[in-house]
């Protein structure tokens, strides 16, 4: 798997100087990102392309290949694939589609002369009918028809979030939301049609690397068994959208079983079990990883908001209930003791700060409410009015670790504003007060996914011991 | 339980009977009504006196698949001459060739569930459970998951249900024995893992009598002949 995320060389097969060549945009690219590995072009006439080297075979390079791409017509694949079996290239992307998935004759063909190669010389394939791999640890990427200017550093900043992507628009989608976000892409892989590689062995491969976060974006499942063992074994946050909600089923429904069954409920009932976290919008895949990367897991459902605006304490209320969180409950004890901090408006949860104030007196609030046994999170909305407020966030992430307690961040100000706070002090702001409850609505369902794959491993493990145990007697 | 899919396999069969689809689900430890095939009037009479009126009777056969519009379901035979009655009525529409007259008792219970069985193409063997009964469709009240289950995984179906209140006390009736439905669940997925030639399951309704749930009706439907 390494191989497709760090080729120390890679060939790039159907790139050429012709206008309009795609597999050319792959080597742009990876000389706008100053590549360090070696990277040769293939093509009829051997031609260099954008200042790398070109031969007409990959047979012809001189040195080891660790990675091919390929971006030529379908019909022209199994050779291509063989060739490189005889070069000893056992990893290989293919980017053009045309194979079994098309659902015709000459594609089924193809796939059967392409396998057959891939058996006799142990290739590994990725795709057909996919972008590739990028890996900003390493600046390798192998997506065409980017223009890499576009995108600012995206591609080249290392980051600990990984995607599995079917779809090179949603890959864009976070690359772009991420140039004003705390979180960073490590690795991205399109997995196409997987006829080979599936979602569930780059889940595998995450779960090994410095990722720190999975996203999922999915229009199929291929193997959903395969997915769920996966999963189970995988403690890192794994975020899955996936498309079709309002699919029907695609079952002849004989039964009324059938009848109520689609290929989307089951997909949910599956995450259930498996512990994938199920997003619900589309820009959830960039929003929410940061929630997992700042701050420590939501233990609990009690949460007490902190805002300096009584119109968004009752606001954030409604959203928390509605969302299956509950407004903590806060003692006569810690309402005085809140009381005693300055001149609030009110002590009850939410707690109204009012607007005169210090910063220190934003900590103390802090401090009360999360070393209380009463409250599990935070809910602040803090209007940024002065520096002070900034500067009382900043201390409460450090806060937040220090109780194990995690605090989702809204600021009720423009997006523009948001966002600029957000880049600039690196702090986990969310933008809307939805956003940052979902935020703490998911880190509560990894925390008890967490527990549920700890009991799942340990009753298996127990399982495996008592069927060792009977086999030792024989029984 | 072998032989009866066995049977039904060799058969061509793509059901199994009401009868055998109950025996075939009891033998997995599913609570089923309690119910008897009849061959002849007579022994129907015999067995309705066995199990105690008031019974239902029912034409059976695997190939009988809409039994209330074809109008084979005879709900509260009080006595001799309304399983008379019912027998004569069944026996006269018959035009398939019945495999007997199945008498069950009659379960009393205004709470009706569903549970069930499909196999995903992704996912395999996945159990459903929800609010059964004719409302099924329209309510849409049921939750999936996929096999082998756990005893939290069915335990977490029951809390799905947007309707989960009538599994506690209601209206006068103790809470469903929540175990039994968890137990039943669990085997409904073992039973689809066990068997590959069984495609899907109906049980529908599964009454709740007292605070226990009896499958009171059953399909079960088999994969093509291979």
């Amino acid at each position: 798997m390494e191989k497709f995320f760090n080729p120390q060389s890679v060939a790039i097969i159907g790139a050429s100087n012709s206008p309009f060549n795609l597999a050319a945009t792959i080597l742009n690219l990876l000389r706008h990102n100053c590549y360090p590995g070696d990277v040769y072009a293939i093509n009829r006439k051997g031609e260099g392309v954008h200042g790398f080297p070109g031969y007409s075979s990959v047979l012809d390079i001189p040195g080891k290949v660790d990675l091919a791409v390929v971006l030529l017509s379908a019909a022209q694949v199994p050779e291509i694939v063989r060739q490189c079996g005889e070069k000893g290239i056992t990893r290989i992307i293919i980017e053009s589609a045309g194979f079994s998935e098309s659902g015709d004759e000459d594609g089924n063909r193809l796939q059967r002369e392409m396998e057959a190669h891939m058996k006799q010389y142990g290739i590994r394939i990725l795709g057909p009918n996919c972008l590739g791999t990028l890996n900003t640890q390493n600046r390798f990427c192998c997506f065409y028809g980017f223009v890499p200017e576009k995108y600012g550093d995206g591609f080249i900043t290392p980051g600990t979030i990984s995607y599995i992507i079917q779809s090179g628009g949603i890959g864009v989608l976070i690359l772009d939301s991420f140039s004003n976000d705390v979180c960073k892409v490590n690795k991205m892989v399109s997995i196409g049609n997987k006829s080979d590689l599936d979602e569930a062995d780059f889940i595998e491969y995450f779960n090994q690397d410095n990722t720190e976060v999975i996203g999922l974006y999915l229009e199929s499942v291929r193997d959903g068994v395969k997915l769920m063992e996966t999963a189970r074994r995988v403690k890192k946050p794994i975020l899955a959208f996936k498309v079709g909600r309002t699919a029907e089923g695609s079952h002849a429904a004989m039964s009324h079983t059938a009848g109520m069954a689609n290929n989307d409920v089951i997909f949910d009932s599956a995450c259930k079990q498996a512990g994938i976290i199920r997003l619900k919008a589309i820009s959830e895949l960039h929003s929410l990883p940061k929630m997992f990367t700042t701050m420590p897991l939501l233990r609990g459902k009690n949460i007490a908001v902190i805002t300096n605006s009584g119109a968004f304490g009752g606001i954030a209320a409604d959203i928390l209930v509605e969302q299956g969180m509950k407004l903590a409950s806060l003692s006569p004890a810690t309402q005085e003791r809140l009381a005693k901090t300055g001149q609030l408006f009110n002590a009850k949860n939410p707690v109204d700060l009012g607007p005169a104030m210090s910063k220190q007196m934003f900590i103390d609030i802090f401090d009360i409410l999360l070393s209380s046994s009463e409250v599990d999170g935070l809910l602040p909305i803090p209007n940024v009015w002065q520096d002070v407020v900034i500067e009382a966030i900043l201390d409460l992430i450090q806060m937040c670790k220090h109780y194990q307690k995690p605090a989702a961040l809204y600021i009720p100000n423009s997006i523009a504003k948001i966002l600029t706070i957000r880049t600039k002090y690196q702090i986990p702001v969310f933008e809307s007060p939805e956003e940052a409850v979902r935020a703490l609505v998911v880190s509560n369902q990894q925390y008890h996914y967490l527990l549920k794959k700890e009991q799942y491993h340990e009753r298996n493990s127990l399982e495996c011991d008592e069927t060792k145990f009977e086999h030792a007697l024989g029984v | 339980m072998k032989e009866i899919l066995s049977n039904a396999m060799k058969q061509n069969l793509n059901t199994l009977s009401e009868y055998d689809g109950k025996l075939l689900l009891k033998n997995a430890g599913i609570p089923t009504v309690r119910e008897k095939l009849a061959r002849t009037r007579d022994e129907a009479i015999r067995f309705a006196e066995e199990l105690g009126y008031p019974v239902v009777v029912k034409g059976c056969s695997p190939k009988l698949l809409h039994k209330t519009e074809k109008g084979m379901v005879y709900l509260n035979c009080n006595n001799q001459a309304d399983v008379a009655h019912a027998c004569d009525e069944i026996t006269s529409k018959d035009d398939i060739g019945l495999d007997g007259i199945l008498v069950q008792e009659q379960v009393p219970g205004s709470r009706e569930l569903v549970m069930g069985l499909i196999r995903d193409a992704q996912f395999g063997p996945c159990v459903m459970f929800g609010l059964g009964g004719i409302y099924t469709e329209v309510l849409k009240d049921t939750s999936f998951r996929v096999a082998p289950l756990s005893a939290q995984d069915a335990e977490s179906m029951l809390e799905e249900l947007r309707a989960k209140d009538i599994l506690d006390e209601f209206r006068g009736s103790p809470a469903v024995d929540r175990s039994l439905l968890i137990q039943s669940l669990v085997q409904l997925g073992n039973l689809a893992l066990q068997h590959p030639e069984i495609a899907e399951i109906d049980i529908n309704p599964l009454i709740v009598h007292g605070s226990q749930p009896v499958a009171v009706d059953a399909l079960v439907i088999l994969s093509g002949p291979n």
